[in-house]
């Protein structure tokens, strides 16, 4: 029985998050917008237009290079006409890069579940303009060109990826790259990550690139995983069944869950690149390539490792604590903030801090509940100046109201009763009231103490310190 | 000399440029091409080897006359109603053109 | 006898507005009367007949909007008469190449394919003509998307005709411009030259006709044919208009990332300067056409029309006298190189710029019914497109398809460097020959009759051997009147300049013009202004 291994290249097309288009002064995203609205003469490809480049486009392309350590972020790069035929290509050409682009070669690695590490190469990173919607009607077409003049980045792996859960990483790393670094919101569902997947299998052991086929049209990463696990599985039952895998463009319908073969949008795929005559060459000089880099951050996998070392936390909690980026910065301020053990805020933001943002819909930094003010709640709960209860309460109160935790703890009296002689008379009585339970516990029935705790508890309106009641009631109980 | 685009390069030619012509057109632009192709036989002169630069524009462009990249910002063109008028067919503002046939997988 | 209003020059019709000696109404009223009066039947996409009028008239214009002008000329009189500034072109009416789009006006590229479209939005230079106080006339008649050296290869027929001699040529393709200037429809009119087609018209219409360095004036609103070359400039009678013209023109334009970011010189100051101590060159490769033999592929000299030559060295002595040093046989050796690039250059940027007409978005779309996508395609640009634009688009996929790419586009990017090298080379200040500006021929015959070449495009294309090397260097030219053959048609001769130095060039032209101004040949007028009263 062979054995195959399955070989996946994934190209991606990156919306990036500018105010602009790449080439006209429509704005960039135009999700909700009526059909046709989000138009002018140059992204419509009118007679005579001309495109002028979006410089933020190029700063973006460029952090985002960096970001994936890319071999070489050329200095002088070029725009190059891609000529074919398409409805939602308004001029017939797409304003692309073709031998020099923005930058070529890099890597992200990509931790797998099994624990593994695995490094996906980068074969090229260039910038290119967006094309309109189709929208298939029974008997045409329709098209909406709001989307045309979108600024996108084309990357493309090399096949570095050996099974469909593996292209999923890659897109879940790759997707948290880029809002981490600010270049995309990267929603595929949105259409602002887009992949196609290269899919060819081998038999294991060699080093063969066989036929691939290319699967797209996939709008989530749930459906590229399933359709690339699909195909892997078609390709291996074509070869077994002595058959040749052809070179096919399928396209993936998620309301089936199957594949269908594409007629291929061009019956020549030559596109004729030259070099785009309306726009000059892009210049990076070092002064500007260095302001674009000097805002590159740590980067999440980077932040993790950190994360684990610096402040001694589990793999499990610094992945989730560096998510995204605005909670991993939320999470060191509160850190800072606090002074004390960061394995405690740790754990505060996990449980209830992360089930409270899920709650109410909010990012880190949209919290009114601020760094500051998560590190005091911490800080009352270890000095016991709180119950803990008490605490995970005022995390609500704080967010709501956007005040000073200390301020709320004063006004509402929610200090804890810590204070020895203040908590016996309320033991005592709540013993005397309940005689039959102080001779079960003595009886042997250990486990009542939580119940008497409880009632402390209650008689103090929570106020009293748990731990100092169960000290008081065991010794009074232990006693006589 | 011989012709250098055969019946067969020009219907593909044709092909690829999206054209249809008539048999009368078709012969035209078949000897037209092929007479200028003659005269851009000079080129191969050239050394196809050589260092030549190869810019993109006669005029270089110096630092100091090349125009700033764009600023990234908005501005609405306010009249996209102007370019809609323009198109053959419309139907609740989308264009409408032909269908691209696919083919489905057995 | 006093001088029509349609024959002042715009500098002073704009002089006089400004002054209130004339309104821009009078000026309006009289070049449409001289429309009426030589323009014969307007051109259309109705099949062609030849009518025994259409030989006597010009023809020139595919579109009048005299309510635009009106209303411009109305905005320039109510300015004058509040004591406000009208503008530098104040009630000078002007005609527009229909290859800009200019908004709520047809904008045809005089093509099948774009008789229904109008523009939503006007292009930089038409804009800048009009806030100037230009009165805008209407859109004048060229070779379909520009493709041509005749006019003759319009959708829109009857063709242009030539006003010295309206059964021949007015040139092209900006045939229209140098025909409705040579008549006095108007004072200015906007072109695009690309391979010599401001130049070669103006040359065949005794006009001014400038192309001024790629990139100093802004090609947005200019429909494209071949991006790298495209060159929007100015058509006029005398080159104190030209200059004039530029000025307003001229300049960055954030719609235009090719457009140079450079200072507009006051090119109308200091016109008169003179050429003493200019070095002006002349070359006898540029006496000459080179080109293939078709049989046997080898390299033909000959040389050009004796009577064009005679006016060019007419033209070396006077400057001569004026002041200018003359410098003899500047080597261009790889002059003839222009054709063959610009074959090839051309036609990949045409074929690409073509793609968009498709009947989807805008223009013509076939009427019938149609199986699928690519039939719609097929079927608009077989019936939209001339047989011009057809061999654009073949040719430019033939030297750009993949297998022949370096053969030809990347082998036609080296021709261009070294025709450019040539022009390095003759500027150099600190080499040989160090000219200022190079004089040659702008054609190397005049005036053809409709009909007589058309049809075979190589000998078409030689038409412009002379005027293309300059759109490669991208270096500015002009085209300026010199005299008449012995069929009295015009002839222009030619001053190539240093990048961005349109100044020496209209200078030089000026001095020219004050040089030969008493000359017998500058009182004859064109044939089809002989007639009137």
């Amino acid at each position: 029985m062979t054995e195959y291994e399955a070989v996946i290249g994934l190209e991606t097309h990156i919306q990036l998050n500018t105010n602009s288009k790449i080439f006209c002064s429509c704005k960039a995203d135009s999700w909700d917008d009526p059909p046709n609205t989000n138009i002018c003469p140059v992204c419509t490809g009118l007679p005579g237009v001309l495109p002028v480049l979006n410089r933020k486009v190029v700063e973006k392309a460029v952090l985002l290079a960096a970001a994936m350590h890319a071999e070489k972020i050329a200095p002088v790069s070029y725009m190059d006409r891609k000529n074919y035929f398409y409805p939602d290509l308004p001029k017939g050409y797409q304003i692309s890069q073709y031998d020099r682009s923005v930058a070529k070669g890099g890597y992200l690695d990509v931790p797998m579940p099994d624990g593994e590490m695995r490094r996906v190469g980068i074969h090229k990173l260039h910038i290119e303009e967006d094309a309109g919607k189709t929208v298939r009607q029974r008997d045409c077409r329709w098209i909406d060109f709001n989307r045309c003049g979108v600024p996108l980045i084309e990357m493309v792996t090399e096949p570095d990826l050996r099974s469909a859960d593996e292209a999923a990483q890659y897109l879940i790393r790759l997707r948290q790259l880029l809002r981490w670094i600010g270049v995309s919101e990267a929603d595929m569902e949105r259409g602002q990550l887009r992949c196609d997947g290269n899919v060819s299998i081998r038999e294991k052991g060699t080093a063969v690139l066989n036929t691939k086929t290319e699967i797209k049209n996939v709008n989530s990463i749930e459906n590229l995983r399933d359709a690339i696990a699909a195909e892997i599985e078609r390709q291996i039952r074509t070869v077994e069944a002595g058959e040749e895998v052809k070179p096919w463009t399928l396209d993936w319908d998620d309301n089936t869950s199957t594949l269908r073969k594409m007629r291929s949008k061009e019956t020549e795929a030559d596109y004729r690149y030259f070099r785009e005559p309306d726009l000059l060459p892009v210049v990076l000089d070092d002064s500007w390539r260095e302001e674009i880099l000097k805002d590159l951050p740590e980067l999440p996998l980077e932040r993790r490792q950190r994360f684990m070392d610096e402040y001694d936390l589990p793999q499990y909690d610094a992945e989730i604590l560096t998510e995204d980026r605005s909670r991993s910065e939320y999470y060191e301020k509160t850190v800072e903030a606090f002074g004390g053990d960061p394995k405690a805020v740790s754990n505060w933001m996990m449980n209830d801090v992360l089930r409270m943002m899920r709650e109410i819909g909010k990012g880190a930094d949209e919290l009114q509940l601020k760094p500051d003010f998560l590190a005091s709640i911490i800080k009352a709960v270890v000095d016991k100046k709180i119950t803990s209860n008490t605490g995970k309460k005022l995390l609500e109160k704080v967010e709501q109201s956007g005040r000073n935790p200390e301020e709320i703890i004063e006004e509402e009296g929610l200090a804890q009763v810590s204070d020895d002689s203040a908590l016996r008379p309320v033991v005592e009585t709540i013993l005397a009231a309940n005689p039959e339970q102080v001779d079960a516990y003595r009886n042997g029935k250990e486990t009542l103490i939580g119940w008497f705790v409880g009632q402390v508890m209650r008689e103090s309106r929570g106020k009293a310190n748990p731990q100092l009641v169960k000290q008081i009631l065991e010794e009074m109980l232990n006693s006589e | 000399m011989a012709d250098e685009i055969t019946q067969e390069i020009f219907q593909h030619l044709v092909d690829l440029a999206a054209l249809e012509l008539d048999a009368e057109e078709a012969e035209y632009l078949l000897k037209e091409l092929n007479g200028q192709l003659k005269a851009v036989r000079e080129l191969e002169a050239i050394d196809v080897d050589s260092n030549i630069e190869t810019t993109s524009h006669g005029v270089p462009y110096t630092e100091k006359i090349r125009p700033a990249l764009r600023e990234d910002r908005i501005e609405a063109f306010g009249n996209p109603e102007a370019i809609m008028e323009q198109a053959p067919d419309v139907e609740d503002n989308y264009l409408v053109v032909p269908v691209i046939p696919h083919t489905e997988l057995e | 006898m006093k001088q029509s209003l349609s024959d002042m020059p715009a500098h002073v019709l704009a002089r006089a507005i400004r002054n209130g000696e004339y309104s821009a109404e009078e000026v309006l009223d009289a070049a449409i009367n001289r429309i009426r009066a030589v323009e014969g039947r307007q051109p259309s996409l109705e099949q062609y007949e030849l009518q025994p009028d259409d030989r006597d008239k010009v023809h020139a214009f595919i579109t009048l909007t005299e309510e635009r002008a009106r209303k411009q000329a109305q905005k320039v009189d109510r300015k004058v008469a509040e004591g406000k500034d009208p503008g530098k072109l104040a009630g000078v009416p002007f005609s527009v190449k229909d290859i800009f789009c200019v908004q709520d006006t047809p904008s045809t590229a005089a093509s099948r394919i774009l008789a229904n479209f109008s523009s939503p939005y006007t292009a930089t230079p038409v804009q800048r003509l009009e806030t100037a106080g230009g009165l805008n006339v209407g859109k004048v008649n060229l070779d379909e998307f520009t493709y041509g050296s005749s006019n003759e290869s319009s959708a829109f027929q009857p063709p242009v005709g030539n006003p010295w001699d309206p059964s021949r040529v007015p040139g092209g393709s900006s045939g229209g411009s140098a025909a409705s200037v040579a008549a006095g429809e108007c004072a200015l009119s906007l072109g695009t030259d690309t391979a010599g087609s401001i130049r070669q018209p103006a040359g065949f219409c005794g006009v001014v006709g400038m192309k001024p360095t790629y990139g100093r004036v802004s090609r947005y609103g200019l429909i494209a044919f071949a991006s790298s070359l495209d060159c929007p400039g100015p058509v006029a009678r005398d080159v104190t208009d030209a200059a004039l013209m530029l000025e307003v023109i001229a300049g960055a334009d954030r719609h235009d990332a090719t457009a140079a970011v450079l200072d507009v010189p006051e090119y109308t100051a200091g016109l008169e300067r003179g050429v003493k101590g200019k070095r002006i060159g002349l070359s006898d490769d540029y006496f000459m056409v080179k080109y293939p033999d078709p049989e046997t592929g080898e390299l033909v000299e000959q040389p050009i029309q004796p009577e064009i030559r005679e006016r060019v060295l007419h033209a070396a002595d006077r400057l001569a006298d004026a002041g200018a040093e003359i410098v003899e046989q500047i080597p261009m050796p790889h002059t003839h190189y222009g054709i063959p690039v610009y074959f090839v250059i051309s036609r990949v940027e045409a074929a690409s710029n073509l793609h968009r007409y498709d009947g989807v978005k805008y223009g013509y779309r076939h009427p019938g019914q149609v199986e699928e996508l690519a039939e719609l395609y097929r079927k608009s640009r077989g019936e939209g497109f001339g047989l011009q634009p057809k061999l654009r688009i073949l040719m430019g996929m033939y030297v750009s398809a993949a297998q022949y790419e370096k053969n030809y586009y990347q082998q036609a990017l080296r021709a261009r460097t070294l025709i450019r090298s040539d022009f390095d080379k003759i500027y150099d200040p600190e080499g040989e020959y160090r000219l200022d500006c190079l004089l040659t021929a702008t054609t190397p015959t005049t005036a053809f009759e409709i009909g007589q070449v058309y049809g075979d495009s190589v000998l078409m294309q030689y038409a412009d051997l002379l005027t293309v090397p300059a759109n490669h260097a991208g270096i500015p030219g002009i085209s300026v009147p010199a005299g008449f053959d012995s069929n009295g048609l015009p002839i222009g001769i030619q001053f190539l300049g240093h990048d961005f130095d349109e100044q020496t060039l209209l200078q030089t032209g000026r001095a020219f013009e004050l040089a030969t101004e008493n000359e017998d040949w500058r009182q004859v007028k064109p044939a089809v202004l002989r007639g009137l009263s």
